[in-house]
């Protein structure tokens, strides 16, 4: 037994050790002990980047995870025929294209002296069997399914560097699709019966500008090393390392990584510091309140979906969860650094007044379906404290994310939140999201989320732009789509988030963007030398 | 002689089988499919599977079949050794499983024994020297480290040590892409990485060593031979390490193999926050997926593993007091 004064000591001694331990840890927040200060690497000889790792599969089209950065990886292998710069697609295996018959033709011609990792020629032939092969086989990134369908109906060789593709019909995101699609070589892949259970090392031999010289999945580590005989622009850096990391800011402060996705509230220790440059990324991710118009029919009046709209304070949101690190979303759904963004579509501004009036002394009650993150929660907080001004009741009910997810997906909800990624990707996503019909579709984690909604003239819009093939034709229904989409509120956008990318400029500032992704680790020509 | 072997034997039979059994029909339970992403994190991309490849891979992996259909698979598979295919990672469980146990089994015994030691020496001592300073000082640090959750002190050791001190490596097993020239350069690198982790997990478990042994110790210590041992003038270390703690470890040794169970739990913790390449970090993950093969399969082995231990426990037990044969 303790006495009453034992205690009393023993806590006084345990107080002391807490105070010292506190006090040292406190030190080592404020001494600036950031390693910044790399060598200035001249020649970008032998350059060794080192970046956030982690297991996200073998960087084969078949075998990368299907959530996460394991499709870039696999891209550093795997060129296709087309990439996609800071405006938009460029020539890249194919050196020229060209469209015919109507949209139903695409010709591409490929650049000569193409190897392949094991010294190969790559020619028309491996491009044609990979289509082949992806029609048997999909690979975990497929492009090429449109309402169920591939879209390739035929693919003929012209000669070893020119090959002709005939799709289905005519359809404006075809040429990305086709562009966008690695290459496998034909010499390897022809044997191989099952993609999903390949994991030699052959089945990493790509013509891209990497190699792959390391893996191990139970490590999470990747290291590629630049392919000597690559035929395009000469690679900026030598060795990409992908390294297990248990907290990336610890990790970043200590040099173990060389970039860092910073939260605003660490920003003020790398903005104004000579050692660092940080760039915002694109608000290609982002946050939607989606409605049910099954489950509650009372949403498919358009005036209290503009109740929701106007009653959220979405500017609060961005200030308060995403700590300024934002922007407000469209309500014509594609961000403002969209390259199809229509700024002159009706905006919503929070306005309770505006609200009250529209819901006209109604009152009504809702079950907010939410995931766990902490942002989701207060995302769903204060959206019920704004609500309970104009009469809207919410009610809230936080589950984890992929509960959250199946019961969305099964339409068991009457209001939910989602966030996710490619905000900024082909403008078809729109088709994708607003469009009702039966069949859902495709690769966008966004489609088929709207149900009961229907709409007639977006419908209709939806359509008509996926046909036009003239970018000014094409950009004016984008415009268009976006306008009516923003009178019907059948969704609301809520913020878009902007990260921060934090680097060592001293050690290697060829970080860049390209026109539809938010994040320069993920583009290939963020490795590469550039005109 | 026999019977209570028998009865034993069943008894962990069952068990087993009540594991199995859970270890089905829990994963399937929890709302959401292996197959359905909406959303995503904000660095990462996620594809979803369309309607088809869903109906393909359900099929694929017997997902369409009849609930007791799939649970008699279930059990016919596990009980030929046969773990099943991970819908995720797309490889066997067991490969995926075999990759990564060394990893946790090591950090839970060398954990283990460095808690036992250390845990039972500490508590020897705070019992010779009972309401004196050094044992209250000792049972009120203990009595609350063991309440702070592992993975908490995992974060301020990693902080402490890795980060602010710079003496050890903030995360992984073994240095990335390092070649060894020796078989010992190798060793010495391996346990740099895994000294954190396993400082922190013996840190979280020592305290249940300590109050174990500390109790044992004092009930030896009122007994009359400790007394003689005095009246002998016998040093003072002898009186404790030899006389008392050697009657005392019994107890203790009891303890070892049933902290298995919530070692390997603190384990799960741990690796996730050193990011420490064992199951635990696969574990999350499975549950995150919902792959529902690779649940089960980390499952079944860690059940079999504390089962196993148990088992031993039993055993030692027996052999270490006749009075239980």
């Amino acid at each position: 037994m303790l006495n009453r004064k034992g205690i009393l000591m023993g806590n006084k001694n345990i107080l002391i050790i807490s105070f010292i331990l506190i006090l040292s840890l406190l030190a080592g927040c404020g001494q600036d002990n950031i390693q910044a200060n790399e060598k200035l690497n001249k020649n970008n000889d032998n350059l060794v980047i080192r970046l956030e790792g982690g297991d996200w599969g073998y960087p084969t089209p078949f075998l990368h995870y299907r959530r996460g950065p394991g499709a870039y990886k696999m891209k550093l292998i795997f060129d296709s025929l087309l990439e996609k710069d800071e405006k938009g697609l460029i020539p890249w295996l194919a050196k020229e294209w060209e469209i015919k018959n109507d949209g139903k033709e695409y010709i591409f011609k490929l650049n000569k002296n193409i190897k392949w990792h094991d010294g190969n020629k790559l020619t028309a032939d491996d491009v044609k069997f990979t289509f082949e092969y992806y029609k048997a086989h999909p690979p975990v990134w497929n492009n090429l399914i449109v309402n169920g369908k591939n879209i390739i109906e035929n693919v003929d060789i012209i000669d070893d560097y020119t090959i002709k593709f005939i799709v289905n019909e005519k359809n404006a995101t075809y040429l990305e699709r086709v562009g966008t699609m690695p290459i496998i070589p034909k010499h390897i892949w022809e044997n191989v019966k099952d993609p999903l259970k390949f994991y030699r090392e052959e089945a990493v031999i790509g013509c891209g500008p990497y190699k792959l010289t390391n893996y191990s999945r139970e490590q999470g580590i990747y290291k590629f090393k630049a392919f000597e005989n690559y035929w395009g622009p000469k690679q900026k850096v030598d060795v990409i390392e992908f390294v297990p990391v248990s907290d990336p800011i610890l990790a970043f402060e200590k040099g173990d990584i060389d970039t860092l996705m910073a939260s605003p509230d660490i920003l003020n220790r790398y903005e104004n510091n000579e050692g660092f440059k940080v760039t915002k990324n694109k608000p290609f991710w982002g946050y939607r309140l989606i409605f049910n118009m099954d489950n509650r029919p009372e949403l498919k009046d358009k005036s209290l979906r503009k109740v929701f709209a106007y009653g959220i304070n979405r500017d609060e949101l961005v200030q308060k969860v995403a700590r300024g690190a934002g922007i407000v979303a469209s309500m014509g759904y594609l961000p403002k650094a969209h390259k199809w963004y229509n700024p002159d579509i009706k905006k919503y501004n929070f306005d309770i007044e505006k609200a009250r009036k529209l819901i006209n002394g109604k009152e009504y009650s809702f079950k907010l379906l939410i995931g766990n993150s902490p942002k989701e929660v207060k995302i769903a907080e204060l959206i019920k404290l704004s609500l309970s001004k104009v009469g809207i009741n919410i009610e809230v009910k936080s589950v984890d994310n992929k509960t959250r997810d199946g019961l969305v997906k099964k339409g068991d909800f009457e209001l939910a939140i989602i966030g996710h990624g490619g905000w900024g990707r082909d403008p078809d996503l729109l088709r994708d999201m607003y469009y009702s019909s039966e069949t859902m579709e495709s690769n966008s984690p966004a489609s088929g989320s709207l149900p009961g909604f229907y709409n007639e003239k977006i419908n209709e819009l939806a359509l008509l732009q996926m046909k036009q093939l003239n970018f000014d034709e094409r950009k004016e229904t984008i415009y268009k789509l976006q306008e009516v989409i923003a009178q019907e509120v059948p969704q609301i956008p809520l913020f878009n988030t902007i990260g921060y990318f934090v680097f060592r400029p001293l050690k290697y500032d060829g970080w860049m963007y390209t026109y539809d992704h938010h994040y320069p680790e993920h583009c290939k020509l963020s490795y590469l030398e550039r005109k | 002689m026999n019977k209570p072997i028998i009865g034993k034997a069943l008894e962990y039979i069952i068990t087993f089988f009540i594991i199995l059994t859970l270890n089905f029909m829990v994963p399937r339970l929890m709302p959401g499919d292996p197959f359905t992403f909406l959303s995503n994190d904000e660095v990462g991309v996620s594809f979803t599977f369309t309607e088809e490849e869903i109906k393909k891979y359900k099929d694929y992996y017997g997902l369409n079949k009849p609930i007791t259909t799939q649970y008699v698979d279930y059990l016919k598979n596990t009980l030929s050794g046969y773990l099943g295919y991970s819908i995720f990672y797309n490889d066997e469980v067991l490969n995926i499983i075999t990759e990564r146990i060394t990893w946790t089994i090591s950090l839970v015994f060398i954990s283990t024994l460095i808690s036992a030691f250390s845990g039972s020496l500490l508590g020897s001592i705070s019992a010779y020297y009972r309401h004196r300073k050094i044992d209250k000082v000792l049972y009120f640090f203990f009595v609350s480290i063991s309440q702070i959750p592992p993975f908490l002190i995992g974060l301020l050791i990693l902080y402490y040590f890795g980060a602010y001190l710079k003496l050890f490596p903030l995360s992984g097993g073994i240095t990335p892409f390092m070649e060894y020239n020796s078989y010992w350069h190798k060793i010495i690198d391996l346990a740099y990485h895994f000294i954190l982790p396993a400082l922190t997990l013996s840190f979280v478990n020592i305290g249940n060593f300590y109050l174990v042994s500390r109790n044992s110790v004092i009930e030896i210590l009122s007994k009359d031979y400790i007394t003689t041992a005095k009246a002998k003038a016998l040093k003072k270390r002898r009186i404790v390490f030899v006389h008392a703690l050697r009657n005392a470890i019994f107890p203790i040794v009891t303890r070892i193999f049933l902290s298995f169970g919530t070692v390997i739990g603190g384990a799960v913790l741990i690796e996730n926050v050193f990011n420490y390449p064992g199951l635990g970090l696969l574990m999350k993950e499975a549950v995150f997926y919902r792959d529902y093969p690779l649940i089960q399969g980390i499952f079944t082995i860690m059940a079999l593993f504390v089962l196993t231990m148990n088992l031993l426990s039993d055993l030692i037990n027996k052999k270490l007091d006749p009075r239980l044969s």
